[in-house]
């Protein structure tokens, strides 16, 4: 079995707190991080790599580096259908065309983090 | 009974290769004596960069491959193909060829006996004695460079494909290869930043010699180090002779890379700033490189991280599990298999420090560090028994992290690495390794040659 991770950051987790899915968070590095694993059966996990520029199976057997288009689609899904199961991946792998379309832009869109970094470039002057 | 370790290990052959001209006007006179020229372009797959015959001169001239001269003759790669052993039979895992196309051969007009100069961003580089000149089939000699399940059936799981980096690189090869020693005759010049972490074998040994080192480990990266890089680090380092080791090194891979992957300028910096930041002492943790575009060869890559290592002066090396590794080819112990007990069919019936000719280093076969919520703390597997618990590092995951504009927490990466890679992003965009960075840094590469006037040629 290969699976997913739906990161959930405050606005995530706020939007699925008190429906079903919120017994399903899973706390990984010892609740740093919350987030929603999902199971991803081999053909569509083959679907989605093989459909996604950068999309690729880590040592854990995740799917790591997927778009972030494709991430965001999945979890409004996951929102909508109030749930992680297999039905949720089928449903956006009906969206793949658009989700490529919107991963092509993401070189342009994706800002850099908008943090202050003085401290660790001081370090590097010493 | 002497337990301490007074010096560092003899390099792999028994001396280090140098083969640099330091006096521009000998480098002059030298490529006075050629009878062609060549510039150097990248080797492309699907039209992008994915080797550049300069980083191996490079690291050949400059003795990290010692004991190689120069690009194979037939009889040598034929050898090393067969049993990793060079003719002198040291043992050796890669090709190290100068391929040209049938075109460029012509053009050239050049023979046994002839000098070709080389060179590269428009400056004279290096020369290359032609001491043979014979045909290869790319694609066979990749196949038999990384092994097939039939005929290494211990280590490689399934056939080698064009999914595999370093498979696309030798077959991306051109058919004719240039057998000879190499010379570089224009010093080079590292680039910024990677000046400060060109530590070649004489330097590196000098530089140990100066700080008091006589045991140092050697841990291998293409990775910006998160937690779990930095727990196996400081706990492999435990391993030494009356006390742990004095040094710890760190030798990033520079070369050409995959899209998504960190560029090579995080990488050195990110590993700076752990000993910057205190997390290991500067002290006792040196960060440097060798330029190699990287195979992803698992055991036999690990074979050559053993010797450009034992070149620098390093007594032990960290072995992980999937070391150097890409995909489902080889077995995920296959690097520790090796450094074990040997792979027979790659021409190990005993472990590379354990045959004639091999190497002078130990390996530090180590298993996997985790992160385990009840122990609190990133824990070595073999000592930690909450399974059910284990929370696995990903360099992949700590990707999409960062994507997602996600803080990484400090339980996974440091904060100041972590904007080490911030400072870099903000320099070249996202996706890391983009198509335009890679393309651009393989036309700046990471060194600088300054001019020097020769002889035109046709």
């Amino acid at each position: 079995m290969n699976y997913l991770a739906v990161l959930l950051d405050e606005k995530r987790f706020s939007d699925i707190k008190g429906s079903p899915l919120e017994s399903k968070v899973t706390d990984m590095f010892g609740g740093a991080i919350k987030a929603l694993i999902m199971e991803v059966p081999d053909d569509r996990a083959n679907k989605i790599i093989d459909g996604l520029p950068g999309a690729r199976l880590d040592a854990r057997f995740f799917i790591e580096e997927a778009p972030i288009a494709f991430k965001r689609a999945l979890f409004e899904k996951i929102k909508s259908m109030k749930s992680i199961g297999i039905e949720v991946i089928d449903a956006v792998l009906t969206e793949l065309p658009k989700i490529k379309e919107l991963a092509v832009k993401e070189s342009e869109v994706l800002p850099v983090p908008d943090i202050d970094i003085s401290d660790a470039l001081a370090l590097q002057k010493k | 009974m002497e337990l301490r370790i007074k010096s560092l290990p003899p390099p792999h052959g028994g001396a280090l290769v140098d083969r640099v001209v330091r006096d521009p006007e000998r480098g002059k006179k030298l490529a006075a004596g050629c009878s062609a020229v060549y510039d150097i372009t990248p080797t492309l797959y699907k039209d992008m960069p994915v080797r550049n015959v300069y980083r191996e001169i490079m690291s050949i001239c400059y003795g990290f491959f010692s004991p190689v001269e120069g690009s194979m003759t037939s009889a040598e790669l034929e050898r090393l193909l067969k049993e990793r052993r060079l003719l002198s039979g040291w043992i050796f895992p890669f090709p190290m060829l100068f391929d040209i196309s049938e075109e460029e051969y012509k053009k050239l007009g050049v023979s046994e006996g002839d000098r070709l100069l080389i060179r590269l961003k428009g400056q004279p580089f290096a020369i290359l004695d032609i001491e043979e000149v014979y045909k290869i089939n790319p694609l066979e000699v990749s196949t038999r460079t990384f092994g097939t399940p039939e005929a290494n059936p211990e280590v490689v799981k399934v056939p080698f494909d064009t999914k595999h980096p370093g498979f696309n690189i030798y077959s991306s090869f051109k058919p004719i290869v240039l057998a000879g020693k190499y010379r570089i005759i224009n010093e080079p010049k590292l680039r910024k930043p990677f000046d400060r972490f060109w530590y070649p074998p004489a330097k590196s040994r000098e530089e140990f010699k100066k700080r008091g080192w006589t045991t140092v480990i050697a841990h291998q990266t293409r990775n910006v180090p998160h937690t779990g890089h930095e727990a196996l680090m400081r706990n492999a380092a435990f391993i030494g002779d009356t006390k742990p080791c004095d040094g710890i090194i760190v030798n990033a891979i520079i070369g050409a890379k995959r899209i998504g992957d960190y560029p090579d300028e995080a990488i050195v910096e990110s590993h700076e700033m752990v000993n910057l930041a205190g997390y290991v002492s500067p002290k006792r943790h040196l960060v440097t490189i060798t330029l190699w575009d990287m195979r992803y060869g698992n055991p036999i890559e690990s074979l050559l991280h053993g010797i450009i290592r034992q070149n620098m002066g390093v007594s032990w090396h960290m072995f992980g599990r999937d070391h150097a590794a890409l995909g489902p080819y080889y077995d995920m112990y296959a690097a520790q298999t090796l450094w074990e007990k040997g792979i027979p069919s790659f021409g190990f019936e005993a472990p590379p420090y354990a045959v004639d000719f091999g190497v002078h280093m130990r390996p530090q076969n180590m298993a996997e560090f985790w992160y385990c919520p009840h122990c609190k703390e990133v824990t070595y597997s073999e000592n930690c028994t909450h399974k059910d618990e284990l929370q696995r590092f990903s360099g992949s995951f700590i990707r999409s992290l960062l994507a997602e504009g996600v803080f990484p927490p400090g339980v996974i990466m440091r904060p100041e690495v972590y904007k080490i890679v911030v400072k870099w992003w903000k320099e070249f965009g996202y996706p890391f390794n983009n198509k335009k960075y890679l393309t651009e840094r393989e036309k700046e590469l990471e060194i600088d040659l300054p001019p020097m006037d020769v002889p035109k040629f046709k």
